[in-house]
């Protein structure tokens, strides 16, 4: 089989995801029900199996396949597939189960055509957890990690309508996702220290990995990472609760699969982490405890799914403590245990799901006496319950003997294995008990309530459970220790890291395993007889404070931090804008420190040298914007502050032209006037009370506030100050890119201007960007005014239908109701076409001279923002009917990306300046290029005039309160025609 | 002449910040706009130090001033003139929902 075939299981898996998905759609699920989809959807864990199968000939020789595709290469990350016999011994069962789960839940489910939901996220899962035992990268196995606890969570909540099923979804998640965090913490170290994520590299440095300071930091993470996902003490309280899973789920993902990611991990890296002093008490230490804790715990439950679930976790934990150890036959036990373990509890589960489906409970309490009207289901159960119990000739009793065999054994610390020893035999005999009650209390004796009464399930429901219950008779009897058994001796070995002898064969003559075999199985004959009143009396002495209390304690403590960190919310913008720039300061002083002593010899005063005159204009323009933006605190009408903030932005615009930058000067006074007309109008959009209560306020405050403003408004002022002059002391003297642009503007552009250069070509991107913000900034302050504006009872924006321009002069009045008079009235009518011609110019001429498109487009929104003052927004609207604002957004957006495109039909490369002048030999007068940076500029001009008419449209129109004053002012005016006429 | 323009700046954005800590929310937006001239004197500031001729490509050989900086600049005008009309129509919207205009009588962020 070639390499690349590793990946075909995983994609028919989730073929087979993708079509019980599409099952989804009406027209199918019409013509199949869910049986019959099942038995299609079996196919794909079949032939995944059969693809495994395979490959075993060349695993038996102790091959390992590997196949590699490289993702992001950039960063190292590959998806890398790997298949070695503990890969395909996971595999094999993966897929085994995961045929006998599928029919069996199109069983279960039958008649239920919603069900596909549930098959589809059982393939997915069983996509991810294949995924996870054939990943060959640290980071591939990560990414299929957390795709099972996802899925996992998915099916916990699949009655997502019942409020535990959610919560306890809720907690699988959060316990198994922390976990996964912790995980991925570890591999990252792992991968780190080994240089590689990929196993082969990890696997083969376990020296370097062991020596690292880092050791237990890694180890603990990765362990933390498997305990949660196996349900290890003190992280198993998820796993009796994600028994509201439906059955199938159960059995497939709480008992066979899922759970034994962990295991799997810790396996997988035992070669690389393993055989440490701190490996072996953490491993072993929190297995013993799980094993305890799960088969105590399992004891008193009457549900029969959570006392599987229990001792689930018992199993678990034995399989923890066997990676922990570093002797042979531990990792024997290890493996026979995973597939012993695999085996009898998906049979137990799937019996669990018949009883439950036929008798409508899971109650030990109220059932009993099936036995005779399923005598079929008995007889699976039976055989699943004794390989549980540890009884030969069931395959379960190879796995307790290695288990005994392993606690038993000289290697250990004397104290230890008898602690071990006897932790092996409580749990053993615990787990015979619970295999018994199991199948007592379900099948033998009379029945406890006569309301529950069972019948035999459909055919195929039953055959699932029995495939895997024979398969553990079976497995105990075969002859050969040889061929059958080399699978998993490989797989051992993959585990252990050295050669492991594995054979099947149940009898190995009178040794102390089996004498303490026996003792197991007399303690739990005892144990199972006194059974009502162990658990009477565990139920007694069960405490108050549980694992669980601990788990609520949290979250509801997560709760009541998250509801105080809210509570320190009290939504005052400006207690919010004082905390951010304290903090922005805080933190510049705390790790940039105080500045040094400034050198303020090599920095200039104003001086009187022969460039006198600039000093003296620069000194103006300095004063200018200073004393003006300090006016504008000062002054007490909004208005007034605004004419003042005005002022100040010429001020900055004139240092800018004497900073030796025309362009940006000439766009500095554009915006500036812009911005000014768009503060004013705003503030007539608002309501007169609301202005003027607006005012009052403005310095209305404690004095101590005040000063807190101040000293906050002080202190970032110094800090830019600061910032200003260090920025002053350490500018270069030449600049490294511009003689780079001057050199080649002229050249490669025909453009003089070297910051239009930049704009139209160098950084073209950019503006193209921007232009877009523009144009969305724009077209949200129109939605926002027009519809969230009038939910908010204001009625906003309603753009009306207005009527044919007429020549009959409309009576409407200019900003706050007053009527412009002639003079300025014609001064508008002039002004805009002068606009226009000035914004040509600028387009056209803009690479010679300053000014550009942007340019262009403010002013000629200027000069119909002037028509907004002087006409009012009714009459405007009416004269200027061919100005559709958003059109001209997105054409001149849509302009910009064909001269981008024409740049790539032409030259090959976006927006490569392509002069059509040139290229066609016309003669034009000079100065002028038709090009596609003409076309860019036109483009940027059109969607500024959009934008901003945009915006000038919204705030020009007149608000709510105003337009009675308007309604009221165009009454007057008519009745003032008519008088005339 | 250094001195004067890094206290000038340092001047403007503690005028900025002042008038966006006001109740007033048009001081607010004018604040805004202060603090962006104030940031864009800033970044023409950063720029390289010799060089009093506009950038323009001319066949006489002067030293310019540096023209990435006034690109740059050229980008912050436009996108702080866009955000501040969008702030003015968000504060609009907010005045018009709880009808004032004093900030601190915007109550609804409150837990």
């Amino acid at each position: 089989m070639p390499e690349s075939a590793l990946l075909l299981p995983l994609i028919i898996i989730l073929t087979g995801a993708l079509i019980a998905a599409l099952y989804g759609l009406p027209w199918l699920n019409r013509r199949l029900n869910v049986t019959q989809l099942s038995w299609l959807l079996a196919l794909a864990p079949f032939s995944s199996f059969c693809i495994l199968v395979s490959f075993l000939d060349n695993l038996e020789a102790n091959l390992v396949f590997s196949w590699r595709l490289a993702w992001l290469p950039s960063i190292g990350f590959n998806l890398e597939l790997y298949l070695d016999s503990l890969s395909a011994l996971f595999g094999l069962l993966i897929t085994l189960i995961g045929i006998l789960v599928i029919i069996y839940a199109g069983q279960y489910f039958k008649g239920d055509r919603s069900a596909y939901r549930f098959l589809t996220y059982m393939l997915l899962f069983m996509g991810a957890m294949l995924g996870l035992v054939m990943a060959g990268d640290v980071l591939t196995l990560f990414i299929f990690w957390e795709g099972t606890s996802i899925v996992s969570f998915l099916l916990v909540a699949y009655k997502y309508k019942d409020e535990v099923a959610r919560r306890s979804a809720f907690k699988a998640l959060l316990i198994t996702s922390a976990g996964g965090i912790a995980l991925l913490v570890g591999l990252l170290f792992i991968s780190y220290l080994a240089g590689s994520t990929t196993f082969t590299v990890i696997l083969k440095s376990g020296d370097i990995l062991r020596g690292s300071v880092f050791y237990p930091v890694m180890l603990i993470l990765v362990a933390i990472g498997a305990f949660t996902k196996s349900a290890q003490f003190p992280f198993h309280i998820w796993l009796p609760e994600a028994m509201s899973a439906p059955t199938p789920a159960s059995a497939y993902l709480h008992s066979a699969t899922m759970v034994k990611a962990g295991i799997y991990l810790m396996a997988r890296l035992n070669p690389a982490l393993g055989q440490t002093e701190m490996w072996f008490w953490l491993l072993t230490l929190v297995g013993m405890a799980t094993m305890l804790a799960g088969a105590y715990l399992g004891l008193k439950q009457n549900d029969i799914k959570a006392l599987l679930a229990y001792s689930t976790i018992s199993q678990l934990g034995i399989l923890m403590a066997m990676i922990g150890q570093d002797i042979e036959i531990a990792f024997k036990a290890l493996i026979i245990g995973i597939l012993a373990h695999a085996l009898y509890k998906s049979a137990l589960f799937m019996v669990a799901g018949i009883v439950d489906h036929e008798t409508g409970t899971r109650d030990l309490r109220r059932l009993g006496g099936l036995r005779r009207s399923m005598p079929y289901t008995f007889a699976v159960g039976a055989l699943a319950a004794l390989s549980m119990a540890g009884l030969p000739p069931l395959f379960g009793f190879l796995a307790k003997e290695t288990l005994l065999a392993t606690a038993f054994h000289p290697s250990l610390p004397k104290i230890v294995a008898w602690i071990f020893t006897l932790a092996s035999i409580v749990t053993g005999a615990l787990m015979f008990t619970l295999a018994l009650m199991l199948l007592w209390d379900t099948f033998m004796g009379e029945p406890r309530d006569p309301a529950v009464r069972g019948h035999e399930p459909p055919k195929a429901m039953a055959l699932a459970p029995a495939v895997p219950a024979i398969l553990s008779l079976i497995l105990g009897q075969l002859p050969g220790p040889k061929d059958e058994a080399a699978l998993l001796a490989n797989a051992a070995q993959a585990a252990h890291g050295f050669k492991v002898k594995v054979s099947l064969a149940l009898w190995t003559g009178l040794n102390i395993p089996l004498v303490l075999s026996g003792v197991a199985v007399c303690l739990g004959v005892v144990l199972f007889l006194y059974r009502q009143r162990l658990r009477e009396l565990q139920v007694r002495l069960s405490p108050a404070f549980t694992l669980n209390t601990i788990y609520n304690w949290a979250l509801s403590g997560l709760d009541k931090a998250a509801f105080w960190a809210t509570r320190m919310q009290q939504g005052k913008l400006r207690r919010y804008l004082f905390i951010i720039l304290a903090a922005a300061i805080g933190l510049i002083l705390i790790f940039r420190g105080l500045p040094p002593p400034l050198n303020l010899s090599s920095l200039s005063w104003p001086t009187a040298d022969f460039r006198g005159e600039l000093v003296i204009l620069r000194f103006f323009a300095l004063f200018l914007a200073t004393v003006a933006a300090l006016v504008s605190v000062w002054v007490r009408s909004d208005f007034t502050a605004i004419l003042a903030f005005g002022a100040s932005g010429l001020g900055v615009a004139g240092l800018m032209v004497l900073g030796a930058a025309p362009d940006v000067a000439l766009v500095q006074i554009v915006v500036d006037m812009l911005s000014l007309v768009i503060l004013v109008l705003a503030l007539t959009r608002l309501p007169r009370i609301q202005r003027r209560r607006a005012q009052e306020v403005t310095f209305l405050q404690r004095p101590m506030g005040l000063a807190r403003d101040g000293l906050i408004a002080v202190a970032s002022g110094i800090t830019v100050m600061l910032f200003t002059f260090s920025a002053l002391l350490s500018r270069p003297r030449q600049s490294v890119v511009t003689p780079y642009y001057a050199a080649n503007a002229k050249k490669m552009l025909g453009s003089k201007s070297i910051v239009g250069a930049i704009i139209v070509d160098y950084r073209v991107l950019d503006t193209l960007i921007e232009i877009c913000v523009f144009g969305i900034a724009g077209l949200g302050i129109y939605t926002l005014l027009r519809y969230a504006a009038r939910k908010f009872g204001d009625k906003g924006t309603q753009v009306e239908e207005l009527p044919a321009p007429t020549t009959v002069e409309l009576n409407t009045m200019g900003i706050g109701g007053t009527r412009a008079s002639n003079f300025i009235r014609v001064l508008a009518y002039v002004i805009l076409p002068v606009a226009m011609v000035i914004a040509v110019t600028d387009i056209i001429y803009g690479h010679d001279m300053p000014g550009d498109g942007f340019t262009a487009g403010v002013i000629i929104s200027l000069a119909i923002g002037f028509w907004y003052v002087v006409f009012g927004y009714y009459e405007t609207r009416n004269r200027l009917f061919w100005l559709k604002t958003s059109s001209f957004v997105a054409a001149g957006i849509l302009l910009a990306i064909i001269s981008g495109t024409l740049g790539v039909i032409i030259k090959g490369s976006f927006f490569a300046n392509v002069d059509f002048g040139q290229m066609l030999g016309l003669s034009l007068p000079k100065g002028f290029h038709l090009s596609t940076s003409l076309l860019f500029e036109l483009a940027i001009c059109l969607s500024v005039v959009g934008s901003v008419t945009h915006m000038l449209n919204t705030f020009g129109h007149p608000g709510e309160e105003d337009r009675e004053c308007i309604d009221c002012l165009r009454q007057i005016a008519e009745l003032e025609n008519k008088r005339s006429q | 002449m250094e001195i004067l323009t890094a206290i000038a700046i340092g001047t403007m954005f503690a005028v900025g910040v002042f008038q966006l800590l006001r109740r007033n929310v048009i001081r607010s937006a004018i604040g805004l706009l202060i603090l962006a001239n104030a940031v864009n004197l800033f970044l023409l500031s950063t720029g390289a130090s010799v060089g009093m001729a506009p950038p323009y490509v001319s066949d006489i050989p002067v030293p310019m001033s540096d023209a990435l900086p006034q690109a740059l600049i050229l980008t912050a005008i436009v996108i702080s003139m866009g955000g501040t009309a969008f702030v003015l129509s968000m504060l609009y919207i907010i005045s018009a929902r709880y009808r004032t205009s004093d900030s601190d009588e915007v109550d609804g962020l409150k837990h």
